[in-house]
């Protein structure tokens, strides 16, 4: 049996801002989204089902993104999602927020490891 | 999309949602079959990433956001089901329900339609009542001259409008005679007021009066009634009491200035009057915009100092009072509003606390459920939310019945209002008042639910679940706090109680006053014998003669109708609004010559040792043998006391007491020409007895009687007939009518009797007394329903401690002792309670009470008495059933 990789537990909104990335490339549906996430992050990443719908829900009902039902490659229906011009917006000034916060947290980070030497 | 749509749409968003992760969790299967997986594998390892399908899928719906409503409407069903399925306790709550909001909303519609509501004039606000005031604070009628100074040196007004109070008076012109209100008012008046007629103009005044002759405006009613709705107001000229007047104008429906008007005259219709003290106006006026009440008071407050500095003693006032019109027009009413809305209040509460009662009890035998639902996760929060779904239902659908029970009160309430409540018309369930409904619906589901919710929530669930069906101990705390809410509600009921005993005490005091006649087989018969004179002050002798001519006519002929036994004549009925004989100021001459004019009259009468103060009553000497007022000292009126004989006068004996506490008062010479403009002094030849002309609640009135066959029944008299019979007044009536017709026909009369006419002293104390004695009966019942509730659900709770008792030898005797014990401490905590509140609350009332104090130790006592012994059989019927318990059962009682 396959040992999954370890996997990393997400700070607190940035599901919500990786979907939205997913999203943002092409209409998608849930499946999809995990799978590519997973791809991604080399199986860093693992969305469980628990976790993705509801976040997809809560994305819906704040307008981000909008779904309708269309046949996938394989013939079958499925729900796919698409970013709206609001969701757009807020992609970009939440991944903008995100780049200061990560380049802030690795100069400090790097700043305690010198320290530490 | 937003959340009501959401919300609107949640069968289809359900169904998605299904869909949607069907299709993750069979792409998913499909994917680990192809990388080998067994079916089976393939779906259990899907299970494992996925964790349970059920529970993402109540996160997604949380998600949605709708979730509260939802279950909200989840929960009104479970109310639904539950509330049907304990049909007692609804139907008890309902009902305690409705009676409470029903009765509040009833009393708020009267309170909101005579208090609250704005009067329905142009800027009420600024219309005001203004009276002179005297230095001991009395407030007055005004005096014309002053009313004129007022007028015309005050610079915080518009206008200022003179007017007299309603005068019952002859009315002829119109399609029948009538006997109608009249009122005669500055040119002014409905400019002041601000209303515009419906049809015609109102009066004309400033420079169009010179030019356009004095005209009436009358009612709408009475444009109804006698006008045939005509618009051509032309035709009509309508004779009042010796003027002939066109009718310039009809007022809308709604206008009903002073209440109960039906044609308003011309002021200058009458003489000028020169006298300050003589306060006959009632006054109204318009302050100017951005002028206050207080700045408007001080202003006349200035120039009534200058008249009393001017005039000294000979004036009367010192000051004006200037209130707002609508709190003028309720006046003494305000009180007796203010002790219904609070008894109503106490009511709601009552009802609320038999409601709390009942939940509490239901909560313990529900405690398992929730119990239950707790365990399987039932948040707290879902929980309370349960109670106030639960309450909110109940406490709407009686909300609801206790509007329909409101819509039905204010329909029936017209015919208990007693008549001297202004406004009354106006009362209806309107928009303010269903608002009211509303929000006490409202406000009770709130601090029901809550309450509940708290309950439901004391205890720990550990302890609910593994407590056997036989132990109600855990509901001991509930127990307690049902005690306390029934000891709350018996001290609210005191309160209500001691209420409507001290008004009731009250009215008894007051209907056992002996008023000084006997009112009983009295027809009155009111209307005004034709007057050559028109509305000159005095009457000459000839004008006395005929009038009095016509007048023993007119009786002959009515004592001549089977049935009657006497029959009585008076310028005035001594009763009724309590203010029908005039008042004046009468010289007591002592050996000195009389005044030979009014001048001299007037010096005379500033001296005040020589003055005296009474009624002046016309009357014939038939009317007091008619009405039962004895004769104590001296004679009556005679045959021989004729014009040409020296005038002579009756007194009653309070004012013989009064006027010459030392000396015989008979054979006195007195002078009250002031009041009948007959110069000729009156000596005192009889002393007859008190009666109590000003109400049953003021001391016996000092009067002077006059013979009409002397003095006449001049214009400002209501002339009446009373008619003593045996026979039904239906009978007697239609004969008199005829009778007078054929004697008098530009007389029309009003009949009435006597009973009738006093009624209207004792209408507004009997109303108020019949809804707070309602009120009290209600809650009585309430507090005794909550307290047999309490005292029955002990028993059920100490069935097996009493088997236990009995089986070791208890007597039953001592089962009840132990059972009304329990409800006993309860009453006597809230008796107690009761009375220390009703010790504070009752001082309200005061005003509103005679003969007793607002203390009265009778009161008390006995409706703490009463209270306990309806507490004693609520819980006596409990303590029975007890009683009556075989051992054997008590024991295996679960």
């Amino acid at each position: 049996m396959q040992v999954p990789p370890p996997k990393s537990d997400l700070p607190q909104g940035t599901l919500d801002l990786l979907i939205l990335k997913i999203v943002a490339v092409q209409p998608i549906h849930g499946y999809a989204i995990a799978q590519r996430l997973q791809q991604i992050s080399g199986d860093i990443v693992q969305v469980p089902g628990g976790s993705l719908y509801p976040a997809l829900h809560r994305l819906e009902n704040r307008n981000f993104v909008k779904s309708d039902w269309k046949e996938t490659e394989s013939g079958r229906d499925a729900k796919f999602y698409h970013l709206t011009k609001k969701g757009r917006a807020h992609l970009e000034a939440q991944t903008e927020n995100w780049r200061r916060l990560a380049g802030a947290v690795g100069l400090i980070l790097g700043l305690a490891e010198e320290g530490a030497r | 999309m937003n959340w009501w749509s959401r919300f609107l749409r949640r069968k289809k968003l359900e169904h998605d949602l299904s869909h949607e992760l069907a299709f993750h969790v069979a792409e998913r299967i499909g994917e680990l079959q192809s990388k080998g997986l067994s079916e089976d594998e393939a779906r259990r390892r899907v299970r494992q990433e996925f964790g349970g399908l059920e529970q993402v899928k109540e996160e997604c719906r949380t998600a949605r956001g709708t979730l509260w409503l939802e279950s909200l409407v989840q929960d009104l069903r479970y109310a639904g089901r539950t509330l049907r399925k304990s049909r007692g306790f609804s139907v008890a709550t309902i009902l305690t329900l409705a009676l409470g909001i029903g009765a509040a909303t009833t009393i708020f519609s009267v309170v909101e339609a005579v208090l609250l509501r704005a009067l329905p004039y142009p800027d009420p606000q600024n219309l005001v009542s203004v009276r002179e005031q005297a230095p001991n604070g009395h407030r007055m009628s005004l005096a014309d001259p002053n009313f004129e100074d007022f007028l015309r040196e005050n610079n915080t007004f518009e206008t200022l409008a003179e007017y007299t109070g309603n005068q019952l008076l002859s009315v002829v012109g119109g399609n029948e005679p009538a006997r109608v209100n009249v009122v005669a008012a500055s040119r002014t008046f409905f400019n002041c007021i601000g209303v515009e007629p419906l049809l015609g103009r109102p009066f004309a005044s400033g420079s169009d009066q010179t030019n356009s002759p004095p005209a009436a405006v009358v009612s709408h009613a009475y444009w109804q009634q006698h006008l045939g709705r005509t618009t051509d107001l032309s035709k009509f000229r309508l004779r009042i009491e010796g003027m002939v007047l066109p009718v310039a104008g009809v007022m809308p429906a709604a206008f009903d200035f002073p209440s109960g008007v039906a044609v308003w005259v011309p002021r200058d219709m009458y003489p000028r009057q020169s006298s300050r003290t003589g306060h006959n106006f009632r006054c109204i006026g318009r302050i100017r915009r951005g002028v206050t009440v207080a700045q408007a008071r001080a202003n006349l407050s200035a120039i009534a100092h200058r008249i009393r500095n001017r005039f000294g003693n000979n004036v009367d006032l010192n000051d004006a009072s200037v209130v707002p019109l609508a709190d003028a027009l309720v006046g003494d009413v305000r009180t007796a509003l203010l002790t219904l809305a609070g008894a109503v209040g106490l009511l709601l509460l009552i009802a609320c606390a038999n409601v709390a009662g009942l939940l509490v009890a239901r909560i313990s035998a529900r405690r398992k459920e929730l119990a239950v639902r707790a365990a399987l996760g039932s948040g707290r929060r879902r929980l309370v939310q349960q109670f106030l779904v639960e309450s909110l239902a109940l406490s709407l659908v009686g909300g609801a019945f206790g509007v329909f029970l409101a819509l039905w009160m204010v329909r029936v309430l017209p015919a208990i209002l007693p008549a001297n409540l202004p406004r009354q018309q106006n009362i209806a369930v309107n928009a303010p008042v269903l608002l009211f409904a509303l929000i006490a619906t409202i406000a009770v589901a709130g601090a029901l639910g809550l309450f509940g919710a708290w309950r439901a929530g004391e205890g720990d669930v550990q302890d609910a679940l593994t407590a056997g069906s036989r132990s109600y101990s855990g509901s001991v705390s509930g127990q307690r706090l049902r005690g306390l809410v029934v000891a709350g509600e018996i001290a609210m009921t005191l309160a209500i109680l001691v209420g409507a005993g001290l008004l009731g005490r009250s009215f008894l005091h007051l209907i056992g006053i002996n008023p000084g006649f006997n009112r009983q087989n009295l027809i009155t018969m009111e209307f005004s014998p034709p007057r050559p004179g028109g509305q000159s002050f005095g009457m000459d002798r000839g004008s006395i003669a005929r009038q009095a001519h016509l007048m023993e006519n007119i009786m002959a002929r009515l004592r001549a109708i089977p049935g009657v036994t006497s029959i009585g004549l008076a310028g005035a009925l001594p009763v009724a609004a309590g203010d029908n004989l005039a008042d004046g100021t009468f010289l007591l001459l002592n050996g000195q010559k009389s005044p030979a004019n009014f001048e001299e009259w007037e010096r005379l009468s500033h001296i005040p040792s020589q003055t005296g103060h009474a009624l002046y009553a016309v009357a014939g000497e038939a009317y007091f043998r008619t009405v039962g007022i004895p004769l104590i000292r001296g004679r009556m009126f005679g045959d021989g006391d004729d014009w040409n004989a020296p005038h002579v006068a009756v007194i009653s004996q309070s004012l013989a007491q009064q006027r010459w506490p030392k000396t015989d008062p008979i054979g006195q010479l007195i002078h009250f020409g002031n009041m009948d403009g007959n110069l000729k002094p009156l000596r005192i030849i009889g002393v007859a007895g008190d009666v109590r002309a000003s109400g049953l609640n003021a001391p016996p009135s000092p009067i002077i009687y006059v013979d009409y066959r002397q003095r006449g029944l001049q214009a400002n008299s209501s002339p009446t007939v009373l008619i003593r019979s045996a026979a039904p007044t239906g009978q007697i009536v239609p004969a008199a009518r005829s009778i007078l017709r054929e004697l008098a026909p530009e007389a029309p009369a009003k009949f009435s009797t006597f009973e009738d006419e006093m009624d209207g002293w004792l209408a507004d104390r009997r109303f108020l007394l019949l809804l707070v004695g309602f009120f009290a009966a209600a809650a009585l019942a309430l507090a005794a329903v909550g307290l047999y509730g309490v005292v029955a659900f002990a028993v059920a709770r100490r069935t097996q401690e009493i088997g236990i008792c009995m089986a070791l030898g208890a007597q039953r005797r001592d089962i009840l002792r132990l059972i009304i014990s329990e409800g006993a401490r309860l009453v006597l905590f809230g008796v107690a309670l009761g009375v220390m509140a009703s010790l504070l609350i009752t001082r309200a009332l005061s005003s509103l009470l005679f003969g007793i104090s607002a203390t009265d130790p009778i009161t008390f006592v006995s409706v703490s008495a009463l209270l306990c012994l309806v507490s004693l059989v609520a819980s006596y019927v409990p303590a029975r059933r007890a009683m009556r318990l075989h051992p054997s059962n008590a024991l295996r009682y679960e």
